[in-house]
């Protein structure tokens, strides 16, 4: 169980988060949504050791996340994708992945010149890995092609890819299905519901509430940095304040 | 001619140790060091002062050795939640300080003056140390270009923040490389010193660090046999203008200028027409048989 409690976070005189409380639990696909600048992103830095909020704090399983250290964090098996996907543009796609990798004993100097057997081994295995999970994704031929000439939907599953070499227990995903075309979406959709099938907790930012709809158990909206509502997505649809802030349109001309 | 060069292809070896470790910290890493020339420094004085001292040359290059990595780490610990700009700029001043002491303590240092380095017996020697220097960087580097920990580097390169969303402590990557790359430079320093049988201040100015510099972009950022070639372009460059001085009647500072200009229009046009350098970073490619 992932419990955000009562965090806040302000950038000069912009409260991005105000006292905002999200649980996601394992097994269930909790979704973020509210309209653009509502602090979404935000607080997925602020679970993954990005930001460290002003006040508040993130638990995993009962303990407490080390906040501000992104590396800490992650080490305690979160991790997360950028609503911009951040990969190394000049290295293959073959080698991001690899660099996904979790504890590699070849990084360090050390073990390069007196162990370089054991380096090997843990390369090799890394190797298979990856090219399993680039398989599951679709994208196994494009393996030796440079990160930075994907397309914008295939860096995004390329992220996705990488954070599962380290077998995460908890993914955060800021918006993975914008800009992706439908064929890539629907398979991410698929992928995100084994994700959630192999019992991990997963927080996912969208906008398509299509999307929304079909694979998450829980939503928070969130709107100038506050939680305003929270259940199910059938819930959301019917909410009215929800409707107001973020659907667009007036209650009583809303379709649902 | 046989001694002259002997005498090229040594100071070529020296310089392409130099050219090695920029491209560990700059090439492979992303640290732009302004002060590449300062652990090159602290190995001819090491070796210097060592000299000066009465000890035999192993203890000031072990010194040198010892020295040059905690140097880098107090250079880049102070340094890590700041920005790579301030990195550029803290190096770039933390060369010109250790000249600078040097310069002001003549009892210690020898002032300007410098100090006399015991040279090896003979040229060959200074060869043949040179050489297997390089061998054994060349070496190093490369296994760390290919190796995991090298990929974690380039990522670092591209994002900082990746690497740290994938539970990689930058610092740790940046401190480790710096440290081993200022022990390569050290060591190269050390050589220079026993080799050019002098160490002074004139030696190690902003000027050479900008010549390692031009090596490493012209040869080629992230690739170390570009790098090498880079460095034995820039020292051809630099001994043949000798040659030239000797032909056309113009006064030998001007020849050294002009050559300084050389290299800063090699920079500009390498960075306008191939960023990449003339032999680019190499793709690892996978090789799917191995699966
Ligand atoms: N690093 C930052 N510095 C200053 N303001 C920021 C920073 N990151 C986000 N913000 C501001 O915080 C608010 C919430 O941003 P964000 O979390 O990105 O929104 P969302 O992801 O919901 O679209 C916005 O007003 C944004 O401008
Ligand atoms: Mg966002």
């Amino acid at each position: 169980m992932l419990n955000v409690t009562d965090v806040s976070l302000s950038f000069g005189g912009l409260k991005a988060l105000d006292t905002v409380s999200v649980a996601a639990a394992p097994g269930a696909v909790t979704g973020l949504i509210g309209p653009n600048g509502s602090g979404k992103s935000t607080l997925l830095n602020v679970i993954g050791g990005v930001y460290l909020p002003d006040l508040g704090k993130v638990t995993l399983n009962g303990q407490a996340l080390p906040l501000g250290r992104p590396d800490r964090v992650a080490k305690r098996g979160v991790g997360r994708t950028f609503q911009v996907p951040k990969l190394a543009h000049r290295l293959t796609v073959f080698q991001n992945m690899l660099a996904g990798e979790r504890d590699h004993c070849g990084e360090s100097l050390p073990n390069l010149f007196f162990r370089p057997g054991r380096v090997a081994r843990q390369e090799k295995e890394a190797s298979g890995r990856a090219s399993t999970i680039l398989n599951r994704l679709g994208m196994y031929h494009k393996a030796n092609d440079l990160a930075g000439s994907l397309s914008g939907g295939q860096q995004k599953l390329l992220t996705m890819g990488m954070l599962l070499m380290a077998d995460p227990a908890v993914l955060l995903l800021d918006e993975p299905a914008a800009g992706v075309n439908p064929v890539l979406i629907e398979q991410q959709v698929a992928f995100l519901k084994t994700l959630r099938d192999e019992g991990r907790i997963v927080i996912l930012i969208e906008h398509n509430m299509d999307m929304i709809a079909n694979v998450c158990d829980r939503v928070y909206v969130l709107d100038a940095g506050s939680v305003i509502a929270s259940g199910t997505p059938h819930e959301i649809r019917a909410n009215e304040t929800v409707i107001r802030s973020y659907l667009g349109q007036p209650a009583n001309t809303q379709e649902v | 001619m046989i001694d002259f060069a002997i005498y090229s292809v040594t100071v070529i070896a020296i310089w392409s140790v130099l050219a090695l470790s920029l491209n560990l910290q700059f090439g492979m890493t992303g640290l732009v060091n302004f002060g590449q020339i300062l652990p090159f420094a602290i190995g001819s004085y090491a070796a210097g002062i060592g000299a000066s001292l009465g000890y035999p040359w192993w203890v000031g290059a072990t010194a040198a050795l010892i020295f040059a990595p905690l140097f880098s780490l107090a250079v880049i610990l102070p340094a890590q939640r700041l920005s790579q700009d301030y990195w550029a700029l803290i190096t770039l001043g933390a060369a010109e300080i250790f000249r600078l002491t040097m310069l002001n303590t003549p009892s210690f240092a020898g002032g300007a003056d410098g100090l006399n380095v015991p040279r090896f017996g003979d040229s060959l020697t200074a060869l043949y140390v040179s050489l297997g220097l390089l061998a054994v960087s060349f070496f190093f580097a490369e296994r760390v270009s290919r190796s995991p920990f090298g990929r974690m580097l380039r990522v670092l390169r591209e994002d900082e923040v990746l690497a740290s969303t994938l539970g990689r402590n930058p610092i740790r990557y940046q401190a480790s490389i710096s440290a081993a790359a200022w022990i390569m430079a050290a060591a190269a320093g050390v050589a220079y010193g026993h080799f050019s049988g002098y160490v002074a201040p004139t030696s190690f100015t902003v000027t050479e660090t900008f010549i390692i510099w031009t090596a490493v972009i012209l040869g080629g950022p992230g690739r170390n046999i570009g790098v090498v070639c880079g460095a034995i372009i820039i020292q051809l460059l630099g001994v043949s203008s000798r040659f030239v001085a000797q032909w056309v009647d113009l006064p030998s500072d001007l020849i050294a200028n002009l050559r300084l200009a050389s290299f800063g229009l090699i920079l500009v046009v390498m960075f306008i027409y191939r960023p990449q350098g003339l032999i680019p970073e190499a793709r690892e490619v996978h090789d799917a048989e191995r699966d």
